[in-house]
């Protein structure tokens, strides 16, 4: 075991981490004198010890242990110098500077996208304006202009509207959109004259597969308005809920066939009904038995409680079911007997033609199934007295409890009932998916994204967020660069607009704001 | 309070162990068995993130084979009958695990030789340990072209490097390359010349996916590839750019297992891609399991499919039989795997009679290679090994210790809900059963 | 019951609980220094063992992270995954600068250099990362770290042409040892040793002042940052630290020392599930007790692959032998997930824990967290039962 690398050992021995430990420690005991006269806090120092330790070693801590009012400046640098060369280094190998994505990487570009959301609210904050919406708005701003943003936004601090953002984001849209244009002429999304089709072609397959993902991450938002918990069995609720259909209608038919002697199947659409309600009585009595107590002050840290017992019977569930119906795919008859609705290719002008579009018959009505279905729960929470004691609940316990509802009651209610919605989501897709157990994990995924795109909370927002997030992934998938890797990538994209919604807006579109 | 709640934490952990019995072994009582058992290793992903279903079936056809020989008076050694028994480790799909489990069957299990595997990786990952211990192996699932004697981590293309000349390891399932290489034949002898490859980012799809292209770039064809996740349900936005290319392409090749298949498989066909009359849709040896691929594939109809092994039509008693009980126990028509691993107990139990000892590895190898054998699968021999060391120029190195002529072949289905035993073999020509290399959708032979 | 209470009151007596827990771990320390050299243990044993430490370190860094500091992160696995594969891409590609002109070729780079700069590298992504999710709380953070945590799977596995997708990267062995059993034998206390290394150092961290901020924090931050603990610097420094122990960690076992090979699937949700499971199992809030849940957890879910019962009174089964043989498949998995919630439920503290008070003599974890959640004005104002 010898380190061969004598070029390491010895920037081990000079600079390295040691020394970027010893800087740590030592830089903050020394010359607070100086260092308070300078107002620098006890982790500037650290960080400054840490960098001038690593990259100089005994050279840099001995510079800011005698002078600290050059930390301030130089850590400032350096921390500029670095994230340059590292992003330069990054963008280097991806593109060519070149090419007019290499200008408008320098220009504007994700690098000024997060210098611009890292100074701005700091500036809000320094000079008190109001800082609602400035993250997201400097961080779209300086993706779609670079550094007129600062110009912006820096010395008047304008209070952000939406109109600012949709402003923003359309003009970021719009860049990537041309630098598509010019970088990938063959691309489908931009080749003329068929982009104008096959833009609305992959648009329509995303609002249809994301309607359907609404109706599963409804039952998410909805548990999570009352009880202010996620649920992490979600997506072996969908997955089961499935299961129950495949079996009922399974055994049914047979049963019928038995008893007349002829072939006859059913509908999928009886499976809805029967998976939801018994998901329904199974979501119920998990939470009074396993939820319950956390609302009775019997369990610290209510939030890491929940997303662990949730998991742990989630976990449950998937092995349950494996055993059970073991590892081989099923799948139900279809909703109807048509392939698929094809809107038919239409000449337009000479040169210009629209069409074919293609929507797979069963998925169109699943989606109709979906949105009836979300409908039809906004109409029992908004009209209906149990839905409205729902939603008194979710907006305030206690004056509900006042009121003379049962809070424990509205408890058991919205997690049984997001878990049938969960259940009726999978019952609405066995007909289309080959199911194994397993089938819930990608699909619960995109239900996170879905809801904290819409704003956890939100029935609307869920279903905005599913039919955004619909879209984005058959664009992605659908405009990707290199085709062969674009649908590898698919549940990606999906992921990236989650971490960047986090990030900017947590509240997402419609959420309430957080305390 | 504290007390009880020791004793229930010491409850619930004994838990585990005081659980129902529901299976029990069966064994005949005809014959006179000596007490010593001769214990064979088999390697299958039993639990995720492998792939369980075939691990299932694989264990499944290990057993079996082990109760069919055993019935029949098990491995007779110096006139002494000796009891079969299969102890299946559990790979879950993962080099890692492979490799412990493969240990623990050597030192704890002690046995005598092994069978396996499905995940490639795992095959490679298993193989160094094998060769240092010394255990006769028949792999049959495996189809990287450097799971062979060859190839112990990277393939080379070198002769066998054990210097000792013993090489432990042989197999009966194809090279990815023999598979592919009928595959394009057929596809460029229909004269196709623009493909898409639909693969799976896997040992399994990338491997098998360069091999084709490589082929139809040589003949001139050209070939798009796109990569899909395992587990990925919706593929609809990747299909419609396919779709919306000027011209359709001359053929789909689907190399992506599973469920993951079936969907894809469904949209393609839901969407009027392919199969069509402009376009071949050709999937893999998954839509041979013809129950599971009618009830996920609903519209699959005249679709393509590679298959290895004997075709139906001339399945001999054995395999008609094996398949029997397959059904029997998962209600669905065999997979080629499950009947290669069934062979694969059958070729070692055939060499230790031969070689007169069990545990005797030299013996044991040199029997195997001089293996003539009839079973399920067809006839089993090994062209090069120790008895036959120098591969001719041109012979691709994966030959050493390969069982030559798995059965490849191309099936099609022609109606739906047909069995996996009634599809049409359409290539190549020797075995074709209804006179026509390629049946156009709408059309029957 | 009358003897264990016989046994009791002898210790108590006698050398006291606290001694002879010391005792008892001495003798588990000793018993795990011994195993290697049992002749009759065989290669595979070890392998476990050694598998069973990874996972000892993955689990109790866990519940540094999650149960200690409360920040709840399923990326674990990615940050293990992110040291393992920078170290084993730098072994194979080396360090190229273009625009300095900087260009260490690959065999200038040791094992033990690409480890440290692997876990180096996992640290610097745990700072990012943890400054990012400063802003974030419970559910959210849990959502942020497994988008994290899948975008990174799926880039291994999809950029097979750099990281050599699902077949996986090898790293550079640590140990070059031809012998196999002196090899298992050196990696067996190799492994051991960073366990007990990363224990002390985690459970320095969690008993020092450091400690004792992160769990003021994870009762009430604003309340904490109020009394001048500062936040942002624990919360980042603690991300940064736990991923630089899992870090080293991956780096470490996949070098050839518990395995040859990362493979992407090693990242999937479901392994970074299991190493929770095993956390709560153990005690979420004892590093030792989630090390041991992790290790126990192993055994056990390897153990009832296979449950033979024995049958009493001489009775046979169809096939005359004694004993019922069930081969349990996902049922194992099954009952761990009923284990998981119960112990959620009613052994908040892990099966282990009533073990440790015992011994410790009192209830070392409950004191310290307990907290008045009663009044949270967001739950109804039912009286609180008492909890012990």
């Amino acid at each position: 075991m010898i380190i061969q690398d004598t070029l390491f050992v010895l920037w081990l021995l000079a600079a390295g981490p040691v020394w970027a430990a010893i800087g740590m420690f030592l830089l903050p005991s020394v010359n607070k004198g100086s260092a308070d006269k300078d107002q620098i806090s006890t982790t500037t120092l650290q960080i400054a010890g840490v960098i001038s330790g690593f990259a100089l070693g005994p050279l840099g801590i001995g510079l800011f242990y005698f002078e600290p009012a050059l930390i301030r400046r130089t850590t400032l640098s350096a921390g500029i110098v670095l994230t340059v060369f590292v992003s330069s280094q990054v963008l280097a190998r991806v593109i060519d500077p070149e090419l007019p994505s290499g200008l408008w990487l320098i220009l504007a570009g994700p690098l000024w996208a997060a210098l611009a959301a890292y100074f701005l609210p700091r500036q809000y904050r320094a000079v008190e304006a109001n800082d609602q919406n400035v993250l997201t708005a400097a961080a779209l701003g300086g993706f779609a202009i670079g550094p007129l943003i600062f110009g912006l936004m820096w010395q008047r601090t304008p209070k952000i509207s939406r109109d600012w953002m949709i402003a923003l984001g359309s003009l970021g849209a719009w860049q990537i959109y041309t630098l598509f244009a010019i970088h990938n002429p063959a691309n489908p999304c931009v080749a003329s004259p068929f982009h104008v089709t096959y833009l609305t072609q992959q648009t329509a397959n995303g609002i249809v597969i994301g309607a359907i993902y609404s109706l599963m991450a409804v039952g998410l938002t909805l548990i999570y308005s009352v009880q202010g918990i996620v649920s992490f069995a979600h997506g072996q609720l969908y997955m089961v809920g499935g299961y129950f259909s495949f079996y009922f209608l399974m055994h049914s038919s047979n049963f019928l066939s038995d008893l007349t002697g002829a072939e006859i199947s059913i509908n999928p659409i009886l499976g809805i009904p029967v998976a939801a309600v018994i998901v329904f009585i199974m979501g119920a009595l998990f939470e009074r038995f396993f939820l319950k107590p956390m609302h009775e002050g019997l369990i610290e840290r209510v939030s890491e409680y929940a997303i662990l017992i949730t998991f742990g019977f989630g976990f449950f569930i998937e092995y349950t079911t494996l055993a059970i119906a073991g590892p081989f795919p099923q799948r139900t008859d279809r909703f109807i007997e048509i392939r698929r609705f094809t809107l038919q290719r239409a000449q337009i002008t000479d040169d210009f033609a629209f069409g074919p579009i293609n929507i797979i018959g069963d998925r169109a009505f699943a989606m109709v199934v979906g949105v009836i279905l979300i409908f039809a729960l906004l109409y029992f929470l908004q009209r209906t007295w149990t839905g409205r004691a729902l939603r008194a609940t979710s907006q305030d316990r206690q004056a509900a409890a006042v009121t003379g509802i049962n809070p424990t009651n509205m408890n058991t209610l919205s997690f049984g009932l997001g878990s049938m919605l969960a259940a009726m989501s999978g019952a609405a897709l066995i007909p289309i998916f080959a199911w194994v157990p397993w089938v819930g994990a990608e699909m619960v995924g995109r239900s996170y994204v879905i809801v904290v795109l819409g704003g956890l909370g939100s029935v609307p927002g869920a279903l905005l967020g599913g039919i955004i997030v619909g879209i984005v992934e058959a664009l992605g998938a659908g405009c990707h660069p290199d085709p062969s890797r674009g649908a590898a990538y698919k549940e990606a994209f999906a992921l990236v607009i989650f971490a960047l919604v986090l990030l900017l807006k947590p509240t997402g579109l419609f959420g309430r704001e957080q305390t | 309070m504290k007390r009880n709640a020791l004793f229930i934490s010491l409850i619930v952990l004994l838990a585990m162990t005081t659980l129902l019995p529901v299976s029990v072994l069966q064994a005949d009582g005809h014959c006179e068995f000596a007490d010593e058992t001769i214990t064979i290793g088999g390697l299958a992903p039993l639990s995720a993130p492998g792939a369980v279903a075939g691990g299932v079936a694989m264990d499944w056809a290990f057993n079996q084979a082990a109760d069919d020989i055993n019935a029949d008076c098990g491995v007779q050694i110096d006139g002494v009958n000796y009891q079969i028994d299969v102890v299946t480790g559990d790979s879950e799909g993962s080099p890692e695990r492979g490799q412990a489990v493969t240990e623990r069957l050597i030192q704890e299990d002690q046995v005598d030789a092994m069978v396996g595997v499905y995940h490639s990786a795992v095959g490679l990952a298993t193989m160094g340990m094998l060769e240092a211990n010394q255990i006769p192996t028949v792999f049959s699932e495996p189809w990287n072209d450097n799971v062979s004697a060859n190839g112990i981590r990277e393939f080379d293309g070198a002769p066998p490097r054990f210097e000792d000349g013993i090489d432990h390891i042989f197999r009966i399932s194809p090279a990815s390359s023999m598979v592919g290489s009928v595959v394009v034949d057929w596809l460029l002898s229909l004269g196709v010349d623009d493909v898409v490859l639909i693969v799976e980012n896997t040992d399994y799809g990338q491997p098998a996916a360069a091999d084709e292209a490589a082929r139809f770039e040589a003949a001139g064809a050209t070939v798009s590839k796109i990569d899909v996740e395992l587990g990925t349900e919706d593929f609809v936005p990747i299909l419609s750019r396919i779709q919306a290319r000027a011209e359709a392409p001359d053929v789909i090749r689907i190399l992506v297992t599973g469920e993951t298949s079936f969907n894809l498989t469904q949209q393609m066909s839901e969407l009027g891609i392919a199969p069509t009359e402009d376009t071949i849709c050709v999937t893999n040896q998954f839509a041979f399991q013809s129950d599971q691929y009618w009830a996920t594939v609903p519209d699959g109809n005249y679709c393509a499919f590679n298959r290895v092994g004997i075709i139906p039509s001339l399945f001999s008693d054995a395999a008609v039989e094996l398949n029997a009980k397959y059904e029997e126990a998962w209600g669905d028509i065999i997979p080629s795997f499950a009947m290669a691993s069934y062979d694969a107990v059958y070729i070692l139990a055939d060499a230790m009679e031969r070689a007169g000892s069990s545990s005797d590895a030299a013996a044991i190898v040199a029997a195997i290679e001089a293996t003539d054998l009839e079973l399920s699968q067809g006839r089993y021999y090994f062209d090069y090994g120790a008895h036959n060391p120098d591969l001719p120029e041109g012979t691709p190195a994966f030959m050493w210790h390969q069982w030559p002529d798995p059965i490849v072949t191309v099936m099609q289905y022609y109606e739906p809900g047909q069995s996996g035993l009634e599809a049409a073999v359409v290539y190549p020509e020797v075995y074709q059963t209804h006179g026509s290399s390629y049946i156009v959708p709408g059309t029957s032979p | 019951m009358a003897f264990f209470k016989r046994f009791e009151s002898t210790i108590d007596n006698g050398i006291g609980r606290r001694r002879f827990g010391y005792i008892v771990l001495g003798l588990i320390i000793l018993f795990f220094l011994w195993f290697p050299n049992d002749s009759s243990q065989s290669n595979y044993a070890k392998t476990v063992f050694i598998s069973g430490f990874f996972y000892a370190i993955m689990a109790s860094s866990w519940a540094l992270l999650a149960g200690i500091a409360g920040q709840f992160s399923f990326g674990h696995m990615a940050f293990m995954g992110i040291g393992a594969y920078v170290a084993g891409l730098i072994a194979r590609d080396g360090i190229v600068f273009a625009t300095l002109g900087i260009a260490i070729s690959p065999e200038s780079i040791s094992a033990i250099g690409a480890i440290i700069i692997g876990t180096l590298i996992a640290g610097l992504v745990g700072l990012v990362i943890g400054w990012l999710l400063l802003r974030l709380r419970s559910a959210y953070l849990a959502l942020f770290t497994i988008a994290f945590s899948e975008l990174f799977r799926i880039m291994m596995l999809t950029e097979y042409d750099y990281t050599g997708g699902s077949n996986g990267l090898s790293l550079r062995p640590l140990l070059q040892i031809a012998d196999v059993d002196t090899a298992r034998q050196v990696e067996y206390y190799l492994m051991f040793g960073l366990l007990i290394v990363c224990l002390l150092v985690m459970h320095w961290v969690a008993n020092s002042p450091i400690g004792l901020f992160l769990r003021a924090m994870r009762e009430d931050e604003d309340a904490a940052s109020a009394l001048g603990v500062n936040v942002v610097r624990y919360k980042i420094l603690i991300f940064v630290f736990t991923s630089m122990i899992v870090g080293l960690a991956g780096a470490v076992f996949y070098s050839d020392v518990g395995s040859e090979r990362i493979i992407p699937e090693q990242l999937e949700v479901l392994q970074m599930s299991l190493i929770i499971a095993y956390a709560v199992i153990g005690g979420m809030e004892s590093l030792v007790g989630a090390a041991a849940g992790a290790f126990i957890s192993r055994y056990l879910l390897e153990a009832t692959r296979e449950v033979v019962i024995a049958l009493p009174l001489g009775l046979t089964t169809s096939d005359g032998s004694g004993a019922f043989v069930w081969e349990t498949g996902a049922w194992r998995y099954a009952l761990f997930g009923v284990i998981m919630v119960f112990t959620l439920r009613y052994m908040r503290n892990g099966l282990l824990h009533p073990i440790i008070t015992w011994f410790s003599g009192r209830d070392l974890i409950m004191q310290e967290t307990v907290s008045k959640r009663k009044s949270d004005d967001d739950y109804d104002d039912q009286p609180e039962a008492g909890d012990e």
